[in-house]
C-alpha cells in the first residue's frame, strides 16, 4: 500500500470522526461528566474523615496486588461506557450509508476518487477500531481526574497512597481489556454490522425499520415454510450471553478470536458487507 | 478531434419511467458543451451516468474509461458539481479542504486557498452557515484546484442571484478553462450559457434531439422573419417550427440552403433558446 493510499484512508477515517463526533466523543464525554458530577455529589454527602478512612482501607487492600489480577474487578465501572458504545454503534451503522443520501451530499462524496469499498471499509474500521479508542481515552481522563481527586484527598488526610497507585495501574490495564473486548465483540457481531450497513445502503427511508422488519420477516417465513427457527436461534446464540461481550483476561483473547464460530460469523458478516458495497454502488 | 465522451444507445428505466431512451452522444475534448433540456428530460441521469453514479445499459466511455467500472479511478480525471445543496453541511470550510486534499491526488491546496482568499468565505464557518452563493463559490474553488480533464456541472447556478451566477461563469472561463479541459454544463437557463458554448446537445424525453458544434449551427439552422407575401413559399420549404412575431411569421428551418431562404425575408441564425423551442415543438408535432 503506497503512502497516498494510507493518507487517503486516514482522511476517510477523519471524516467519520468529524461527521459522527457526537457518537464518538460527545456521548462518552457526557457520560463521564455525569459520573464525575454524581461521584462529587455523593462525596459531599459523606463525612470527610469517613472518606479518608475508606481511602486508607482501599489503599491497603490493593497495595502490592498485580494490576492484571485487579483489572477484572474494575471492568464493571466501564459497563455504562460499553453499553453507550454499542447503542451509538447501532445508530452509526444504520445511518452511515443512509444519511448522506438523504441530505444529497452523497453526490459530493462520490465525486471524489474514493471507491465504495474504501468508503464502507472506512466506516467499519471507524466503528470497530477507532470509536473504542475515544471511549477508552475519555474513560482514562475520567479515571485520571478521579485519581487526582483521591490523591488530593489522601495528601490532605495524610493517607498512604501506594495502594491507590496500584489501583490506577489496574484501571489502565482494565481499559486495555475494555478496548480489546470492544474490538473482539465487534468482530463477533460482524454479521450484525454487515446487516445494518446493508440496509443503511439500501433503504430510501427508515433504514432501522427495514433492517428489523426484514429480519423478523425472514424468521417468520423460515418458521412458516420449514417449521424451523435456525436464524433466530443462531442470532440468539451470538448475542444473549453477557460473557460474549467482555474479555476479563488477556489469556482468553486468543481463544475468543481463533475459533470456528468467530470465523463463520466473520464470513457471514463479510458477505453482507460486500452486499452493502454493491448496494451503495447501485442505489441511485 | 478526439472525444472525451462517447455514448451509444444508453438506456435507463426507473420502474415504468424511461429516463434514457437510446442516448447517443459524443463530446469533443476541449469543448464547452451545453446539455439543454426541459425538466425531466434526462439531463441529470445522463450526467450521473457519465460519472458512474447511475447504472445504464449501452456503450459508454468517458476520458477513456467505462464509468461503470472503477468509478473512483475515473474521478481522478473528472470533477462534478451538482446544484448548490450537495456539499456536506456539517463540515467546516477548512475541513472540506482537508478532506479533498487527503483523498484527491490531483488537488492543489494552495490554489484552492488562493481562490477562497478572493471571496468572503471564512475558513472556520460550517457549510450550513454559508449562503447558497458562497457554497457554490467554495465548490468551484475546490474543483478549480484539481487538475482534471473534464468538469461536469449539473444546474450549477440554480437558486443563485444574477451576481453570483455571472461571477460563477466568469471564474469558470477565466480560471478553469484553458482550451484543453472539457466542460459539460447541464441547465435549462439557456440564455445564460449560450455565449460560452462551443458544443450543443438538446435532450428531450430521454432522447438526444440535437448534437452539434456551435460553429456548425449557422450552416444547419436558419430563422427567417417571413414577409407576408412569401408565406406560401416558406411553408413549402418544410420549416421545423413557425411562430408569430411582431405581426409576422418567424420560420425556423433545418438543413435548407441559405440561398433558398434569403428571398423570404430577414434571415439570421436562431438563438439557442429559439432553436431549443423549435426542436422541442418539432418533436411534439412528429
Amino acid at each position: 500500500m503506497n503512502k497516498f493510499a494510507v493518507l487517503q484512508f486516514y482522511g476517510l477515517l477523519r471524516r467519520e470522526v468529524l461527521e459522527h463526533r457526537n457518537l464518538f466523543v460527545g456521548a462518552p464525554s457526557v457520560l463521564a461528566l455525569l459520573i464525575l458530577v454524581a461521584t462529587a455529589w455523593v462525596a459531599t454527602q459523606i463525612d470527610q474523615s469517613q472518606l479518608a478512612e475508606g481511602l486508607e482501607f482501599v489503599s491497603m487492600l490493593f497495595d502490592g496486588l498485580s494490576p492484571f489480577d485487579m483489572a477484572p474487578w474494575i471492568i464493571p465501572l466501564a459497563i455504562p461506557f460499553y453499553l453507550t458504545l454499542y447503542v451509538c454503534s447501532v445508530i452509526y451503522l444504520i445511518n452511515t450509508l443512509y444519511q448522506d443520501r438523504k441530505e444529497m451530499s452523497v453526490l459530493f462524496w462520490q465525486s471524489m476518487p474514493v471507491s465504495n469499498l474504501q468508503t464502507v471499509l472506512s466506516k467499519i474500521v471507524a466503528i470497530v477500531f477507532v470509536a473504542p479508542v475515544f471511549y477508552v481515552l475519555i474513560m482514562f481522563a475520567m479515571y485520571l481526574i478521579g485519581m487526582i481527586w483521591l490523591t488530593i484527598l489522601g495528601i490532605s488526610n495524610e493517607v498512604d497512597l501506594v495502594g491507590i497507585g496500584w489501583l490506577f495501574l489496574a484501571a489502565i490495564v482494565s481499559l486495555v481489556l475494555i478496548y480489546i473486548s470492544a474490538v473482539v465483540t465487534s468482530l463477533w457481531l460482524l454479521p450484525s454490522i454487515g446487516w445494518l450497513l446493508l440496509f443503511s445502503a439500501f433503504a430510501k427511508k427508515t433504514p432501522l425499520l427495514w433492517a428489523g422488519g426484514v429480519f423478523i420477516l425472514a424468521g417468520f417465513f423460515e418458521d412458516f415454510i420449514f417449521g424451523t427457527q435456525y436464524l433466530a436461534n443462531w442470532v440468539a446464540s451470538r448475542t444473549s450471553d453477557p460473557n460474549q461481550y467482555l474479555i476479563l483476561e488477556f489469556q482468553k483473547v486468543f481463544e475468543r478470536v481463533f475459533n470456528y464460530d468467530m470465523f463463520f460469523g466473520i464470513m457471514v458478516g463479510s458477505i453482507l458487507i460486500v452486499g452493502a458495497v454493491f448496494m451503495r454502488r447501485f442505489t441511485d | 478531434m478526439s472525444h472525451i465522451v462517447e455514448a451509444k444507445s444508453l438506456r435507463k428505466n426507473y420502474g415504468n419511467f424511461t429516463a434514457l431512451d437510446g442516448v447517443d452522444l459524443t463530446i469533443p475534448r476541449g469543448a464547452i458543451s451545453g446539455l439543454i433540456g426541459p425538466n425531466g428530460a434526462g439531463k441529470t441521469t445522463t450526467l450521473k451516468a457519465l460519472i458512474g453514479l447511475c447504472d445504464v445499459e449501452g456503450e459508454l466511455s468517458v476520458a477513456g474509461r467505462d464509468p461503470r467500472i472503477a468509478r473512483h479511478k475515473l474521478m481522478e480525471d473528472v470533477c462534478f458539481i451538482a446544484d448548490v445543496g450537495i456539499l456536506p453541511k456539517w463540515l467546516k470550510v477548512s475541513q472540506v479542504i482537508d478532506y479533498v486534499e487527503a483523498v484527491h491526488p490531483k488537488f492543489d491546496r494552495k490554489k484552492a486557498e488562493k481562490f477562497l482568499s478572493t471571496t468572503d468565505i471564512p475558513a472556520n464557518k460550517r457549510i450550513k452557515e454559508l449562503s447558497k452563493g458562497m457554497v457554490t463559490q467554495l465548490h468551484l474553488a475546490l474543483v478549480m484546484a484539481i487538475e482534471v480533464q473534464l468538469l461536469v456541472l449539473d444546474e450549477p447556478t440554480i437558486g443563485l442571484d444574477i451576481i453570483y451566477r455571472k461571477e460563477f461563469y466568469d471564474r469558470l472561463l477565466n480560471d478553469f478553462y484553458d482550451g484543453n479541459r472539457t466542460i459539460i454544463i447541464s441547465t435549462h437557463q439557456v440564455e445564460e450559457i449560450e455565449t460560452l458554448l462551443s458544443h450543443l446537445v438538446f435532450i428531450n424525453k430521454g432522447k438526444i434531439v440535437l448534437d452539434s458544434l456551435m460553429s456548425d449551427l449557422p450552416d444547419i439552422y436558419a430563422e427567417v422573419l417571413v414577409d407576408a407575401d412569401r408565406v406560401v413559399q416558406a411553408d413549402a420549404l418544410q420549416p421545423i417550427y413557425v411562430r408569430e412575431l411582431l405581426g409576422k411569421k418567424s420560420y425556423t428551418f433545418e438543413s435548407v440552403p441559405r440561398e433558398q431562404l434569403e428571398f423570404l425575408g430577414e434571415l439570421h441564425t436562431p438563438s439557442v433558446a429559439d432553436l431549443f423551442v423549435a426542436k422541442l415543438k418539432e418533436e411534439k408535432h412528429e
